[in-house]
């Protein structure tokens, strides 16, 4: 975990973003009214980078990653994956949402397993991919239980589990480490930025922890709400991510902070 | 109509946990040591203790001769009389055609009724064109429909067949329907982002979901079955335990009325129970989650 981090490798030089967000908006109709949920959202990510994108409660965050699925395509503006317009969900994109999502009647190896029903690997291959990702997890010794054994932040670790299980291209992330103990939580902000780099994934993290959003995004988007919409987009210096007490990490999650609206005389939020 | 409804409504709760702080309040609710709650042998005991003590207040009714033994016989009488309708044979010849008249029937009705509960569960059109007509035909009692079936097919044995099948379609076609229409959209959204095809997800998402409404239908169906059973064996028949109520009732030998309700309690109880252990079968994540103490 304290490994020193190697940047990702850029796969194959490409001209086009990964994942290409512009002018996006979006609102929902409440009563009878529009109410702007996103306005004017433009973002590109380069394949194999991770952004990790904070905002207050409600800002929007969720929707902008159900967007970028494909489970609604009602919105302005354009959001295009390897230069393709996104048309649905798709198996290059995964996602770990904001409560865990397990299916209760299957079994937590069950439920990685259905991430890779149509993965075209054949049976024994599936296992091994399910095995391999929930020991990654921890969870090995409990291939056979049903979600409602499980603690909420197992539960969490699952859909990890799952989300990662396909290899996927696009990762998206929402709060996938709300639920954990400190100490897992700092674990597997590990294993994730691990594996992202590994796989050249590009991931998107929406996250409330500040120390999270700096130690694993290449950058920072900073989303202010009502309607939701990027108040900042900050690098994320290589030294920061590599180091938690170095100055520049410090000095960067301060200025997180301050973008949202935190302030830093007394009670320093973690 | 629906007593299997009132009496245990169940609560179903297919949706998928509000996040994981709601998760851990409600395991440590689980936790918290509540109001005594009875034990699988203490809540058995428990229901038996009132038809126990009903029992020892009619047996000392009878005994004390406070009640006319024309009107409620004493249990001893009646412990007479069952023992010999067992041993003549006849109190099987009769529950075994009311059995199987159940057992058509309601196999009838849940056949039809989950076909067209699932078809209007997945379909709108066809749940738009079928759904009016059951709900209306709902509300009035198929007894009421008896007179005009007569017409049609007699008054043998398929017009039994169809009256208790239909009572018992009724509450599946529902429950199956709500069942399915009822499956959470969350579960539903999570498998067009795990690229669910049709079977996927009506194997993984929309079929486990549905099955504790599917086995509330299929419960209050089979109690349906019943009651239709006994009015129609009371209306039309000459066998069957409706028609030992019937006949005990006009040679004012209230035993074989008092014996043959009983024996329909029982009989219906015991298929609720079997059903109930399907049930149990067909849900294994709910099975291993109860609590052990
Ligand atoms: N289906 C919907 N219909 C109407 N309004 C919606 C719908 N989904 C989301 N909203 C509204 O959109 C806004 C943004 O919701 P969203 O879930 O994206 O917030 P979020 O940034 O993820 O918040 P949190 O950090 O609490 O998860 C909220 O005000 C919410 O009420
Ligand atoms: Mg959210």
């Amino acid at each position: 975990m304290n490994a020193p981090f190697s940047a990702p490798v850029p796969s194959i030089a490409t001209a086009l973003p990964a994942l290409d967000i512009r002018h996006v908006s979006k609102a929902f109709v409440v009563d009878g009214k529009a109410v702007e949920v996103l306005a004017d959202i433009s973002l590109s990510v380069e394949a194999g980078s991770f952004v990790s994108i904070v905002g207050a409660s409600g800002c929007g965050k969720s929707t902008l990653l159900r967007l970028i699925l494909g489970l609604d395509l009602d919105y302005a503006g354009d959001i295009h994956l390897d230069g393709q317009p996104v048309e649905g969900p798709g198996p290059e994109r995964s996602i770990v949402f904001q409560e865990h999502r397990l299916l209760p009647w299957l079994t937590v190896e069950g439920n990685v397993g259905a991430a890779l029903l149509h993965s075209g690997l054949d049976a024994a291959a599936r296992r091994r991919s399910v095995a391999e990702h929930l020991e990654l997890v921890g969870l090995e010794a409990f291939a056979k239980a049903y979600p409602a054994q499980l603690s909420g932040g197992m539960a969490q670790r699952v859909a990890i589990a799952r989300a990662l299980a396909n290899r996927p291209r696009f990762l998206l992330l929402d709060e996938p480490l709300g639920a954990l103990d400190a100490l897992t939580r700092l674990r597997l902000q590990g294993e994730l930025k691990r594996i992202v780099a590994h796989e050249g994934a590009t991931a998107v993290l929406v996250t409330h922890d500040v120390d999270e959003a700096v130690f694993l995004g290449h950058r920072i988007v900073v989303l202010h709400p009502r309607p939701g919409r990027i108040a900042a987009v900050l690098e994320v210096p290589e030294e920061a991510r590599a180091d938690r007490s170095s100055p520049t990490f410090v000095a960067l999650r301060d200025r997180v902070l301050e973008l949202l609206g935190v302030s830093l005389g007394e009670g320093r939020a973690r | 109509m629906s007593l299997a409804e009132t009496l245990d409504k169940p609560a179903f709760d297919t949706s998928p946990r509000d996040g994981a702080a709601a998760d851990t309040a409600a395991r440590r609710h689980t936790r918290r040591p509540g109001p005594s709650r009875p034990t699988a042998l203490g809540s058995v005991l428990l229901g038996l203790s009132f038809p126990f003590a009903l029992l020892v207040v009619w047996w000392w009714a009878a005994r004390l001769g406070l009640v006319p033994e024309q009107i409620l016989p004493a249990p001893a009488t009646i412990y007479e009389t069952v023992s010999s309708l067992i041993t003549d044979g006849t109190l099987a010849t009769h529950l075994e055609v009311s059995t199987h008249r159940v057992l058509v029937g309601f196999g009838l009705g849940a056949v039809f009724g989950l076909v067209f509960g699932a078809a209007a569960g997945l379909s709108p059109t066809v749940r738009a064109f079928l759904y009016p007509p059951v709900q209306a035909v709902a509300r009035v009692n198929v007894l009421a429909w008896m007179p005009l079936l007569t017409l049609f097919m007699g008054i043998d044995e398929p017009l039994k067949y169809v009256v208790i099948g239909w009572s018992a379609a009724i509450p599946i076609i529902l429950g199956t329907a709500r069942g399915i229409e009822n499956v959470s959209p969350a579960f539903r959204e999570l498998g067009r982002v795990l690229h669910f095809n049709t079977r996927d997800t009506l194997r993984l998402v929309v079929l486990p979901g549905a099955v504790p409404s599917i086995f509330a239908g299929l419960r209050e169906g089979l109690a349906n079955a019943w009651q239709t059973l006994v009015l129609a064996e009371l209306f039309a028949s000459f066998e069957g335990l409706g028609y030992l109520m019937t006949w005990g009732r006009q040679l004012f030998q209230l035993d074989l009325v008092i014996i043959a309700m009983i024996v329909v309690a029982l009989a219906g109880l015991a298929m609720d129970l079997a059903l109930r252990w399907v049930e149990r079968r067909a849900q294994p994540w709910k099975r291993e989650t109860r609590d052990v103490h």
